[in-house]
């Protein structure tokens, strides 16, 4: 038996095959197996998960028809994911033995519809990384190799569920944080349109591109998810009002008659042969499959990356600012208050954090604010408008999602060159589009992602396009050496 | 935030670096574009002006490393004036 989709374990559910506590078992026992060589958990929410559990065996033993197809089914959220009185630390030492007073808007739906959670993901501090190698509490090994990192910022999330331990997890992302763990990993990994996830409940790195979304092994699983978490929430102003178009509705339909674009910017220099071959691959696959594909252009893609590396480490440095050793968070005691702040954050804040800090501090400071950020902002419309302009020739993009695939732990110990894994996709939050990657392929036996992004609002297409391309390929149907153990 | 030499030493060249690549955003002919600070269209969201049952006093200090009472406990905010 191979790990299943939430679609598989819920219809075994029903059927009376198996039972959220046996699920629960099964979960947790993987766990144990990998945990010692994966680290993907910081914290294993045993207690919750059993009242979880039982709650959702009462369910649907008294509602079959009507639970939620999530209902009793185990999944994990990455560590910047608040939930009421359990542990959630951002991978940060700052915040070791934090426990949020409040459960997060897009936790709370999940919670609301059956799940359980059965653990908080490792992920590289604060979310600020690529690779998973910046979380205070050490790396995440790549299911595939373990040798290898997992992508990141996301990483817990995405190797627990390529290794087969839970049908689906939450990360975050905001410059590539859920489509690259999710490419590197061989699992679908969706970014849904800015302000379409309440982001209340979610520790902020940079507020005007963080956005929530799920990691699945099918695309199909993704959407049950997003339809689950997707919606206004008052309590996030930036929370989108407008009705969600539900995802399963226009799933199956297909991409005859669709036309694809092929940003010339984004299959560049630095991307990798064994990648460009099978992402091309995958064009002729969508092609093969009635969509009409042409080159298109994106001219700022070079650019975008400095954009991001401005606005990214400004909003983390504002947000960053709350983390002082007074409210929650440790302190490093000392008989002044400036000396108290200063030395709090010396000690809790890792490299990684401390050298955004530093740059966004730079960036918006006043001798600078003009030639940096406002520049920034200026060409993040440029960014922004380039996007739309494709949009009225091509119905979606389709791409690489990372240049690479999984790349050895500590190959990159250069800022810059870790920065550069989010070229193709950071693009995207800049501009709050949704865009998802979907397995494509193999090089070495690392996996490659094929990127799918389309205009805001049309979360629905871009899961319809990975959809079809996943049910003409069976890459998602290829499991890592963990999780064939798992079965 | 409170850094070492050592640290100050390192962040001075990876900050150097990185400021090299990113002076490239300079040439952008920006003259007629206008600043995006949020992707949406959403202006002045409110909610109703009604009062909801606050966090609560215990819960929000539940996290503070030290405190008194209702209060968060800090050091004296002169300190640093008469340690000097």
């Amino acid at each position: 038996m191979t790990p299943r989709t939430i679609t598989e374990l819920a219809a075994a559910l029903r059927d009376g095959s198996t039972t959220p506590r046996a699920l629960l078992d099964d979960a947790f026992a993987h766990v144990d197996r990998t945990e010692k060589e994966l680290n993907a958990y910081l914290t294993v929410t045993r207690e919750l998960a059993e009242l979880q559990a039982d709650a959702a065996m009462r369910t649907l033993a008294d509602h079959p028809d009507t639970a939620s197809p999530l209902c009793g089914i185990p999944m994990a959220l990455k560590d910047v994911l608040c939930v009421d009185g359990i542990e959630t630390t951002a991978g940060s030492k700052m915040l070791r033995g934090f426990k949020p007073p409040y459960t997060g808007t897009a936790v709370q739906r999940l919670f609301d519809a059956g799940a359980v959670c059965i653990g908080k993901t490792n992920c590289d501090e604060f979310a600020m990384g690529s690779s998973t190698e910046n979380s205070a509490y050490g790396p995440v090994s790549n299911p595939w190799d373990i040798e290898r990192v997992p992508g990141g910022s996301s990483g817990g999330s995405a190797a627990t569920v390529a290794a087969g331990s839970v049908p689906y997890s939450l990360g975050t992302d905001t410059g590539g944080s859920i489509r690259q763990p999710a490419a590197l990993c061989g699992v679908v990994g969706f970014k849904p349109t800015y302000g379409r996830i309440s982001r209340y409940g979610l520790i902020a790195f940079a507020s005007s591109l963080d956005q929530i979304g799920p990691f699945t092994r099918t695309v199909e699983d993704c959407a049950l998810v997003y339809a689950a978490i997707a919606g206004h929430d008052p309590r996030d102003s930036t929370s989108d009002p407008r009705a969600v178009d539900d995802p399963l509705a226009a799933l199956h339909t297909g991409v005859a008659g669709m036309r694809l674009g092929i940003p010339r910017e984004y299959l560049g220099e630095g991307t990798e042969p064994g990648v460009r071959a099978a992402v091309e691959a995958a064009f002729r696959v969508l092609e093969a499959q009635g969509a009409t594909l042409r080159e298109v252009s994106l001219p700022s893609t070079d650019v975008a990356l400095s954009v991001y590396y401005i606005i990214a480490p400004a909003e983390c440095s504002s947000n960053l600012a709350r983390y002082d050793g007074v409210r929650f968070g440790n302190r490093v005691e000392r008989p002044s208050l400036t000396e108290m702040y200063l030395q709090t954050r010396g000690a809790g804040f890792g490299n990684e954090v401390k050298r955004r800090v530093m740059l966004g501090t730079y960036a918006l400071s006043s001798g600078y604010y003009d030639a940096y950020y406002r520049q920034a902002q200026k060409v993040r419309t440029l960014v922004s408008q380039e996007f739309e302009a494709v949009f009225t020739e091509v119905d979606a993009i389709v791409c690489p999602t990372s240049p690479s695939v999984a790349f050895t732990m500590g190959s990159r110990d250069d800022p810059l060159s870790m920065y550069m894994c989010d070229v193709v996709t950071l693009p995207a939050n800049l501009a709050g589009v949704p865009g998802i990657s979907v397995p494509c392929g193999f090089v070495d036996g690392l996996p490659v992602g094929l990127q799918v992004i389309a205009p805001r609002f049309e979360d629905a297409r871009v899961l319809r396009v990975a959809h079809a391309y996943e049910q003409a390929t069976d890459f998602h149907t290829v499991r890592s050496p963990y999780a064939r153990e798992a079965a | 935030m409170g850094l070492s030499d050592a640290e100050k030493n390192r962040l001075l060249g990876e900050l150097e670096a990185i400021l090299d690549h990113i002076a490239r955003l300079q040439k952008v002919d920006t003259s007629t574009l206008a600043e995006t600070a949020q992707v949406g269209d959403l202006v002045n969201v409110m909610r109703p002006d009604e009062p909801e049952e606050p966090i609560g006093a215990a819960a929000a200090l539940r996290n503070a490393p030290v405190t008194d009472g209702n209060y968060f406990v800090v050091g004296a905010i002169q300190g640093v004036e008469l340690d000097a």
